[in-house]
């Protein structure tokens, strides 16, 4: 059986579709580091995708279904989560824009692109699994990246996250844990029960306080990643 | 009025954050954050009171003028029960 490593969790695979597979490909694991679990789909697993997700082709979902386990277990033994976003890696540190589908992070991470040239890539332009690891916390490319499939099997020290919307004009500024916090949990994934609450606090909190904070009201243009760049990292030399 | 079961108040760094859990959580998904003083007043909504023994609280464990409590428990109230998280 394959084995995959995401996230640096090698584990197995066992899938009724080969969608999944295939979309891991670069994810695959030859070392020599046993499989520390299995995750396998049943069609109990893909039906429960349905009720929660519009129509959508089965092994479709089946792969949506892999990755929601794939979280949780990550998030039960690693102490680690997904946050909805698009993240650049720019001088080894990671930038991760967050927001509702359709604000721009994908575009606003482009920008980035653009203007920093190889200096800088994305390491995944969607479903990334933060890890908090020996106090540090670190961003993982994941083969869930969104439409354009931007993502790179390493990972980065996150030295911040940006909370986006829509703007005629670009301003940043500096944001306060408590204005973070709930953007932060609608784009992750919550849990019924008390004691994961609090341990998504717990894991939450301690980001939140160990990262840069900012806030981004942007255009869809350069002046965007101009100002982003200066900010967020102020290392970036306009001349 | 009292806070429904189910629904919890949490300290998350400087930050007070309710949600639902169990059940609660298909009714509402969403957060809701509170300062200090709304903290204070959700622990004694956890046991129940009127608005005016919210006021009383308020008056006897914060230095606050009337007027400013009364005002701060409206905001209070109006949040909590527009998030339909107490009966």
């Amino acid at each position: 059986m394959h084995k995959y490593k995401i996230a640096d969790l090698v584990f197995t695979l066992n899938c009724i579709y080969s969608f999944t597979p295939k979309l891991c490909a670069n994810y695959e694991y030859f070392g020599e580091t046993l499989p520390e679990t299995e995750i396998s789909i049943t069609n109990e697993d893909i039906e429960k995708e349905v009720s929660l997700s519009v129509e959508r082709p089965k092994e479709y979902l089946e792969c949506i279904a892999v990755y929601r386990k794939l979280c949780e277990y990550i998030f039960k033994h690693k102490n680690g989560m997904l946050i909805h976003s698009s993240a650049v890696v720019y001088n080894g540190k990671a930038y991760l824009f967050s927001a509702p589908s359709g604000t721009g992070k994908s575009t606003h991470a482009s920008l980035w692109l653009k203007l920093l040239g190889d200096k800088a890539y994305v390491i995944n332009d969607d479903k990334p699994i933060i890890r908090l690891i020996d106090g540090k916390f670190y961003v993982y490319g994941t083969p869930w990246s969104g439409k354009h499939k931007k993502d790179v099997n390493t990972r980065a020290e996150i030295s911040a996250i940006c909370f986006i919307n829509q703007a005629k004009e670009d301003t940043i500024r500096v944001a306060s844990v408590k204005e973070i916090f709930p953007l932060l949990l609608n784009q992750t994934v919550r849990f019924s029960e008390i004691t994961e609450t609090d341990k998504l606090f717990g894991l939450i909190e301690k980001l939140l306080t160990s990262v840069k904070l900012f806030r981004l009201s942007c255009t869809p243009n350069l002046s965007a990643a101009e100002l982003a760049v200066r900010v967020m990292t102020g290392e970036y030399n306009e001349s | 009025m009292k806070v429904k079961e189910g629904f919890v108040l949490r300290k998350v760094a400087t930050t007070y954050a309710v949600v639902a859990t169990g059940k609660r959580v298909k009714e509402f998904n969403g957060v809701i954050t509170l300062n200090e003083t709304g903290a204070f007043l959700w622990k004694i909504l956890e046991k129940g009171a009127s608005k005016d023994e919210l006021v009383s609280a308020l008056l006897s464990e914060y230095e606050v003028a009337k007027d400013v409590a009364e005002k701060d428990v409206s905001a209070f109230v109006e949040k909590v029960v527009s998030a339909k998280i107490v009966e």
